[in-house]
């Protein structure tokens, strides 16, 4: 078992995300109303397979191109804050993914056309991207399944913190490919229901999405902070959670610890698994007692390694706009009473916990809140 | 007399998860195949559900239920048999 904590205050400088929707003002008003983004697709693109959940950026198709489609809304989305030139320093990069260019490297295999292998392999397709994006060198590549954004924030923060640098940039980007919906649907998790997150119903079941994110880390001012960070790995077993769901309390544990009376609410994982979403919703009470907990799974997919990102920057907007949205397409009978099915008001609260989990017994969670 | 399904899936099960040590007769087709009896873990799953698939040309729909098909020998003949029936 291990565990890694950071205590510190970090600022928020800047903290965006790009799902099907847009951009964070427009997941969140998607979200609000209850607006799915997934819709069945074939599994495996253009080659066909079972039709399973899946949201797409608006235009993208799911089988690779060559440069990457997602290439273009990533400059979009890092545009505000791509100008201040990163990768110094001062400025470092932290890139996490659970993806990278996977996809492209199964299309390289198929195809043999090697305009792929330039951004099939992890570090090629971060060099490619760092020369898109013109970062400089100090750029840090994390990636821990679906916990990889929250690795690359806890490391940046941990910078910021020790003065090491005057600010960071995460960068978090998970596009999907025939190779990854292929990889989830053979184990079975992706298949033809949608997700109903922390509903407690016979057969479970995922949806995949396109997302990507960033936030700017300071030690200065902005709108919001993370006062705590939180993460946890069972090494119980290389795929399993400990059955009697201790990793997820002992991820929360520490959090828990500073909250000092706060009252928060809770933005879980919540990906439609019946398993982990008992685990985790269960762990969540035991720490929260009361605290209404909603995850936004249900309508966006899963976007894998960055979804801490992405769920950051909508829970951002969120307390931004003073209105949470609610466990989109799930339905009673929930494992808890405090998950949350509808939105609701959250100007009575002093913050958001927002967790991921992953593969593995790995587990994150960090306190947000109003700086 | 040995039923010649629980007898193919025996030795399908060898060949695909190459089970070192491991021979069709040593497999107690009750016992269970995850976790504890066979100890095959969730890998050795996947490659499993794939492998049946291709073979009975089955789909099975869900984790849950290639949890279910996957209990035993036993269970996993009872599966396919339903799925092939008729």
């Amino acid at each position: 078992m291990a565990g890694s904590n950071a205590s510190g205050k970090v600022f928020l400088k800047a903290c965006e995300c790009l799902t099907p929707f847009g951009q964070s003002a427009e997941t969140l008003a998607a979200l609000l109303r209850g607006e799915r983004a997934m819709q069945l697709r074939s599994v495996l693109g253009r080659e066909g397979g079972d039709a399973v959940p899946i949201a797409l950026l608006p235009g993208r198709v799911l089988d690779e191109t060559a440069p990457p489609s997602w290439m273009e809304p990533v400059r979009k989305l890092l545009a505000p804050v791509n100008a201040a030139g990163w990768g110094t320093a001062r400025r470092p990069v932290f890139v996490t993914s659970s993806n990278f260019g996977a996809g492209n490297m199964h299309a390289f295999r198929r195809s043999g056309d090697e305009a792929h292998m330039k951004y099939g392999a992890l570090v090629n397709c971060v060099e490619w991207l760092r020369e898109q994006l013109g970062w400089q060198q100090n750029v840090t590549i994390f990636s821990h399944a679906c916990v990889s954004a929250h690795l690359g924030l806890l490391q940046a923060s941990r910078v910021v913190e020790a003065g090491l640098a005057d600010e960071a940039l995460v960068f978090s980007f998970d596009f999907l490919s025939p190779f990854v919906s292929g990889g989830f649907h053979a184990l079975k998790i992706l298949n033809a229901d949608f997700p109903a997150p922390y509903m407690n119903r016979a057969t479970g079941s995922i949806g995949l999405g396109d997302g990507a994110g960033y936030a700017v880390l300071t030690r200065t001012k902005g709108d919001f902070s993370i006062s705590a960070q939180s993460m946890y790995n069972e090494m119980h077993h290389f795929t399993a959670n400990q059955p009697d769901g201790a990793g997820f309390e002992a991820c929360l544990a520490p959090i828990a610890a500073q909250l000092a009376g706060r009252r928060v609410w809770l933005k879980g994982h919540g990906t439609g698994t019946l398993d982990a979403g008992r685990m985790e919703s269960g762990a969540f009470a035991k720490a929260f007692p009361g605290a209404p907990l909603v995850g936004w799974k249900g309508s966006l997919g899963h976007t894998l390694g960055s979804c801490g990102l992405v769920e950051l920057a909508i829970a951002s907007a969120a307390l931004r706009s003073g209105r949470t949205p609610g466990t989109i397409g799930s339905g009673a009978p929930t494992f808890t009473a405090e998950v949350a099915l509808e939105p609701f008001a959250n100007d009575k609260f002093d913050g958001v916990i927002c967790a991921s989990n992953a593969f593995g017994g790995a587990h994150a969670a960090l306190l947000l809140s109003h700086a | 007399m040995t039923d010649p399904l629980i007898s193919r899936l025996k030795h399908l099960i060898v060949d695909t998860l190459r089970l070192d040590g491991v021979t069709p007769a040593d497999i107690d087709e009750s016992a269970p195949l995850i976790g504890s009896g066979l100890a095959l873990d969730s890998i050795d799953a996947l490659e499993l559900v794939v492998k049946i698939e291709k073979e009975f040309g089955i789909k099975i729909g869900s984790s849950e239920e290639s949890r279910q098909a996957l209990a035993s020998i036993n269970s996993l003949a009872s599966f396919i048999r339903a799925r092939t029936a008729g």
